[in-house]
């Protein structure tokens, strides 16, 4: 008897007993919607794509080279079923290769957390990230951003029961989750530099961090926060509302490379005929309980 | 032939005595199936046993998915294998000459590879190789690292298998006019080889092991597939109990390899 | 490698904390896991089958599994079964159990060297095994793995770069080396004061493991 074989036998016998129900990420992205709403995205002609060396790069290698996640559930979630990745910023992505490419599958993924984005646009791993990547003067000495695409501020994720922590003027002598690389670490040292930060690597293991009490809050872009919340699960609530600077999401790109304008051209285009209004409705609002459509942020 | 130390420790016990070592082996038994019972319940009052943090590895597509991330770390680890024994070998070659301009340099990289943390290699090639232009992709920012620092100590497990191969055959095969080139090649090294396969089968699950640390250079493997099946299903400690149990039978299987070839060499 | 100096002065206390936690992680690891390690050896010399199989079970999964997957385990799976322990115990513990599955691993090659005669002997004269094992055994056995025992301890100390895996208050060497490359464009620099470092603790670790066991060595 294989050990696969048996290990499914037992794990069958344990759904059976504990009786299981589907289990719901929250409410699940339309699928057939995000994938209807890919396939029809602009494509660009030759002579746009010829005259911008960043974009000739990865038509000449017939695939789009991305760093991003494939666990932030609004944003870019793999759904290992049909191995295809959805949400906010992989729409995005893949109506640039589609853009491109003329087909949005064309992309090559490579997973990166906070801590890595930077260093694989600096060693040519990836042509861009696209990773809910906050803009910021310190970044952008390494690399180049394209848009902003969204703007976002911080929040504060507490659990439902701690009445502790009201805002972010609760924090001092709190132990305080954030994200290593992100932008946690700046505004916490601006807003609550009482607060004892812990550091980690991903989204997940700092939103395990506050459920399993390590951690009593944790700070991070407000619409990551609104992952957690939209999974319905009743157990984190936020403390106070969004707070600090605005925090604009932009698409890494190396150092001076000239994709900055190509992309930006792009996301102007996706803005003006309402494509980013339906990508963002499919994969944020209605899975938010949100009908307000921000307006995107104006590009430079 | 020796008798298993623990048979001539306990060996003919009197009946009295066995009946006690009977009565504590019960004993034994019920205090480990207590232990056990007392994880269980912990894993079911903590809700670990509930249906949706399971279910999932009824599919196949799981299985796929970790299958994947699998031949991931098993890619890595084999060509980090190759590099290690390859290089190991040249590094040995530069370790037993007799000249000092071989020599020196491979006792200092053998040195400094081995007393160097593998971790701190692989950072250095993913945050400051590429400071001075060296960039290389996800997989050999892994597998270079992991390679030679596994070749420093496979050049030292090369010679300890050569030192332990009889002076007097060396001496017999200079004897009869062969080169040291053809004496080590056809004579000490074939040797030295089968005697040491246990040490150098032990460095390949250490080898494995290393290629968790894929993630810290965005490289796909195992680990990084279980934090996705993490974040989609919200199942932790089950997904974590079945990659460590995953990685603890590759490379269980590939030491019970080494089993069969005799005992492990220091 | 003229910036090196600017480095020191700039993290030199930081690099001189960063040792000092590494040796710190590295000591309590190392003593814990070689006692857990002999209690481990001598329980399953004794002729409980059960207490037997389950300590080679131990042995064999402590081995096997790579020590980033048991610390990510212990810090964010266990807290999940209500057992919650902090990064840096999370980082002895996970040390401790590894060392102290292969410090049981050599020592039985250890008591393996020793002579059923001896035991043969030491039965003759009425000696109870319990006492055996701790007087005539267990000595010689711990005798002859000072070689292997000391690069176990070299390569614990080598392991403690896992620590900048979870978030530590503080940062041993590792840790400190990615974060100043992280930040600045002094990585190489970086790079080799902490293998100066690692290969300079090594080293004192090596010599005193040779001098000991040049001492005790027992010479059949």
């Amino acid at each position: 008897m294989s050990i696969s074989s048996v290990l499914k036998a037992t794990v069958l016998a344990f759904t059976v007993a504990a009786g299981a129900s589907v289990h719901a990420q929250g409410a699940p992205i339309n699928a057939a919607a995000f994938d209807a709403l890919v396939a029809q995205g602009p494509v660009a002609d030759a002579a746009t794509i010829a005259s911008n060396k960043w974009a000739s790069k990865i038509k000449q290698a017939d695939t789009l080279r991305l760093g991003a996640t494939q666990t932030s559930n609004l944003f870019s979630m793999l759904n290992e079923k049909d191995g295809k990745i959805r949400g906010f910023d992989a729409g995005l992505a893949q109506m640039l290769t589609r853009y491109i490419l003329g087909d949005g599958s064309k992309y090559k993924f490579t997973q990166v957390t906070s801590s890595t984005r930077e260093q694989v646009l600096i060693n040519d791993q990836v042509d861009m990230v696209l990773a809910t990547y906050s803009i910021t003067p310190a970044r952008a000495e390494k690399i180049s951003f394209a848009g902003p695409y969204y703007s976002s501020q911080a929040g504060v994720l507490v659990k439902s029961n701690n009445k502790a922590i009201q805002s972010y003027n609760d924090l001092a002598g709190k132990r305080t989750a954030t994200q290593a690389g992100s932008t946690g670490p700046a505004i916490l040292a601006q807003f609550a530099p009482k607060a004892v930060v812990q550091e980690f690597q991903t989204h997940q293991e700092a939103l395990d961090a506050l459920r399993q009490g390590r951690v009593e809050a944790y700070v991070t872009d407000y619409t990551l926060l609104l992952n957690v919340l939209s999974q319905g699960t009743g157990e984190a609530q936020l403390a106070g509302a969004p707070f600090g600077p605005q925090d604009p999401y932009g698409i890494g790109l190396p150092k001076g490379s000239d994709g900055v304008a190509f992309v930006n051209a792009f996301l102007k285009k996706i803005q003006a005929d309402g494509t980013w209004a339906k990508l963002w409705t499919v994969s944020i609002g209605q899975r938010t309980g949100s009908t307000n459509v921000p307006t995107p942020p104006a590009i430079q | 032939m020796s008798r298993a130390l623990e048979d001539v420790l306990f060996g003919d016990l009197t009946h009295k005595a066995q009946a006690i070592t009977r009565v504590v082996s019960v004993g034994v038994a019920a205090a480990l199936l207590a232990l056990i019972a007392a994880i269980v319940y912990r894993f079911q009052d903590a809700g670990q046993f509930a249906g949706r943090l399971w279910e999932f590895f009824a599919w196949e597509t799981t299985w796929v998915f970790l299958g994947k991330g699998l031949l991931g770390t098993l890619a890595s680890a084999a060509a980090a294998a190759v590099i290690a024994l390859v290089l190991g070998l040249v590094l040995l070659v530069g370790r037993l000459s007799r000249l000092r301009i071989a020599r020196w340099p491979a006792v200092a990289v053998i040195e400094f590879l081995r007393g160097v943390p593998t971790l701190l290699l692989i950072y250095v090639c993913f945050l400051v190789l590429p400071s001075v232009g060296i960039k290389l992709s996800a997989y050999w920012m892994l597998t270079l690292p992991v390679g030679l620092s596994t070749a420093a100590v496979v050049a030292e497990v090369y010679r300890a298998g050569v030192l332990a191969v009889p002076r007097g055959q060396t001496d017999a095969a200079r004897a009869l006019g062969l080169s040291k080139a053809q004496v080590f090649a056809s004579i000490v090294f074939p040797q030295a080889f089968r005697y040491i396969v246990p040490a150098l089968v032990a460095q390949l699950v250490i080898v494995v092991k290393d290629t968790t640390f894929g993630y810290v250079v965005t490289y796909g493997e195992l680990m990084q597939n279980a934090k996705v099946l993490i974040a989609n299903y919200r199942s932790l400690v089950p997904v974590y109990l079945v990659v460590a149990v995953l990685y603890c039978l590759v490379n269980y299987a590939i030491s019970r390899a080494s089993h069969r070839l005799g005992r492990p060499v220091y | 490698m003229g910036s090196v100096s600017p480095l020191l002065a700039e993290y030199g206390p930081a690099f001189v904390q960063a040792l000092l936690l590494t040796w710190k992680l590295t000591a309590l690891s190392f003593v814990s896991g070689f006692a857990l390690g002999i209690v481990i050896t001598v329980a399953r010399l004794l002729p409980l089958r059960p207490l037997r199989f389950v300590l080679t079970l131990y042995v064999e999964v402590f081995r096997n599994i790579p020590s980033v997957a048991l610390l990510i385990f212990i810090v964010f799976a266990l807290p999940d079964l209500n057992v919650v322990i902090d990064y840096e115990p999370s980082v002895i513990l996970t040390l401790c159990l590894v060392c102290s599955a292969f410090t049981a691993d050599y020592l039985r090659t250890g008591i393996n060297t020793v002579d059923g005669g001896q035991i043969d002997a030491a039965r003759s004269l009425g000696m109870q095994p319990m006492t055996i094992i701790t007087s005539v055994v267990l000595p010689q056995a711990l005798r002859s793995v000072v070689q292997p025992m000391t690069s176990l301890l070299i390569a614990l100390m080598l392991s403690t770069a896992l620590a900048s895996q979870v978030p530590l208050p503080g940062k041993e060497l590792t840790a400190l080396v990615a974060k100043i490359a992280n930040d600045s464009a002094a990585g190489i620099a970086a790079f080799a004061v902490a293998a100066a470092m690692y290969l300079a603790s090594g080293l004192i670790i090596a010599w005193a493991g040779a001098t000991l066991d040049r001492k005790v060595r027992i010479l059949r």
